[in-house]
Parts: C-alpha cells; structure tokens; sequence
C-alpha cells in the first residue's frame, strides 16, 4: 500500500481535501447567489467568482484522486488559484469600484479568514512533497 | 439550557399565538447547542490525534450527536426561512447553509475513517470547525431581522 501512503490524500493531503472541499462549497454556493440573483451589478467579479469556484472544485477532486495525472491537475489548478487570490485581492484594493460585492477571491479572502490565500501556498507545498512518491509509483 | 431573550415560562405562554419567537428562540438554543456540539468534537480529535488514536465508535458518537442537531437545525431553518429580513440573497443563504450543514459531519467521518494516520482527526477538527462557523452565519443572518 506503498502508494496509498504517498498519494494526495493521504497524511495531511487528507486535511487539505477536506478545507477544499468546504471552500468548493462555499464559493459555488456563493457564485450561483451571486450570478442568479444580481448578475449585473459586476459581471465581471461575479464571473471570476464562478471560476474560483470551479477551480475549488478541481483542486478537490484532484487531490481526492491521488494518481499521477490528478497530480497535475491540482498543480494547474492550484497554481491559478494563487495567481487568481493575489491579483484579484491586489485589484480589489486597487479598483474597488470593479468589486462593489466581496467574492471569495477579493481582499485578499479577508471574508474567508484568509484561507483562500493560505490554501494555495499549502497546497503547493504539499504537492511538491508528494511529486518524488508521485512519479515513483508510475 | 437557554432559550434566547425570551423565557421559557414566556414561551409558553404564548407559543402557540408566536410561531415566530418559538422559533427565534429554538434557534438560537440550536446555535449554543451545536457550537458545544462541535467544539466537543474538535476538543476530542485533537485529544486523539495527541495520543495517536483512530476515529473510533466514541468519536463517532459526538460526531453523531453535531449531526442530530444540524438536521433538527435544518428543519428549523425550513420552517423560518420566509421570516428571515433582507432580500432574496439573505433567504437563499440561509436555506442553503441550513440544508449543506447536515452534510459536513458524515462526510468528515468518511473522510477520517479511511485515512489511518492520525491526520484523520485534523479532518474532524476542520469540519467541527466549518460547522460552528456556517452556523454562526445563520444566526447572524437570523439576527438581521432584528
């Protein structure tokens, strides 16, 4: 079971798994709010709301899955996520008339307790961890 | 236990004419009752992840206990969804929130079941966590109506 042992899921990917997948939640939760009920106040925010949202979900799924090609999948997609909490936290502070509404992303996840830009730095550090185990399974 | 600004001797009284106080008040009795619930649990896994332990049917138990009291939540939230102030936004996350609570316990117990390290139990403390803190939203979103 050398591989379960090594895997994303598994040791302290499992707590990683777990907070991505409340946060998954909480941002679709609030992208769907967000795009069904006032679209139009800032398409624009609203709009990278819905993608941090499914970038959540593939960084969960991802790293639930564990393989080698999941492992990829979760460094594209928790790459995009730093990259998406850092310039949409700088513009939010920048242009806060383009976010008149918080999304998951904006002032840095100040609304989240700064998880959203905590996660990312994890989530990095813990593939790197797991890419030596990764690569020798295949 | 506590039943909110109002007395229990006063809730009885008038129970049956004030469905809305009835329930304002069962509410928040739910809220205390659940931030105990998940901070027992959050308090008991970091005691096992301390001592190295497996979830085990005693955990289990709290875990079931914080999974009663966000259902019996979710059907108050049912019932009081249409009292809550604020636009339809306000609504809508309060019945979401009160309907993906129940969720989270099982889940975190899936999760802490399968893995064997004792890991498993930072998966307990981060969903006993995100309970006591989507049900604190509620009654903040509760509370807004005044």
């Amino acid at each position: 079971m050398a591989e379960q042992r090594t895997s994303t899921r598994s040791g302290p990917g499992v707590v990683l798994v777990a907070v991505y997948a409340v946060l998954a939640l909480a941002a679709t939760g609030r992208s769907v709010l967000q795009i069904t009920e006032y679209f139009s106040r800032a398409p624009v925010a609203y709009l990278l709301s819905a993608l941090a949202a499914v970038i959540y979900i593939v960084a969960t799924v991802a790293l639930a899955r564990g393989s080698r090609t999941s492992w990829r999948v979760a460094l594209a997609a928790i790459a995009i996520e730093l990259v998406g909490v850092l310039v949409v936290g700088l513009l939010s502070y920048l242009l806060p008339e383009a976010f008149p509404d918080k999304t998951v992303w904006s002032h840095f996840g100040s609304g989240y307790g700064y998880v959203p830009l905590v996660l990312p730095v994890l989530g990095l550090w813990w593939l790197r961890r797991t890419r030596a185990a990764v690569d020798a399974t295949v | 236990m506590r039943w909110g600004r109002r007395s229990r001797s006063a809730d009885r009284l008038t129970g049956r004419e004030r469905p809305p106080d009835n329930l304002c008040g069962v509410l928040y009795a739910l809220t205390v009752a659940i931030f105990a619930a998940s901070a027992a649990l959050a308090l008991a896994a970091a005691f096992y992840a301390w001592r190295d332990r497996l979830i085990d049917d005693r955990l289990l138990l709290v875990a079931a206990i914080l999974e009663l009291g966000v259902l019996v939540q979710a059907v108050v939230v049912l019932l009081s969804v249409g009292d809550v102030g604020g636009g339809g936004a306000e609504k809508a996350t309060y019945a979401a929130y009160g309907l993906t609570l129940p969720f989270i316990p099982p889940a975190v117990a899936l999760l802490a079941i399968k893995e064997k390290t004792r890991w498993a139990m930072g998966v307990i403390v981060a969903g006993a966590f995100a309970v006591a803190v989507m049900t604190g939203r509620l009654q903040q979103i509760w509370d807004l109506h005044g």
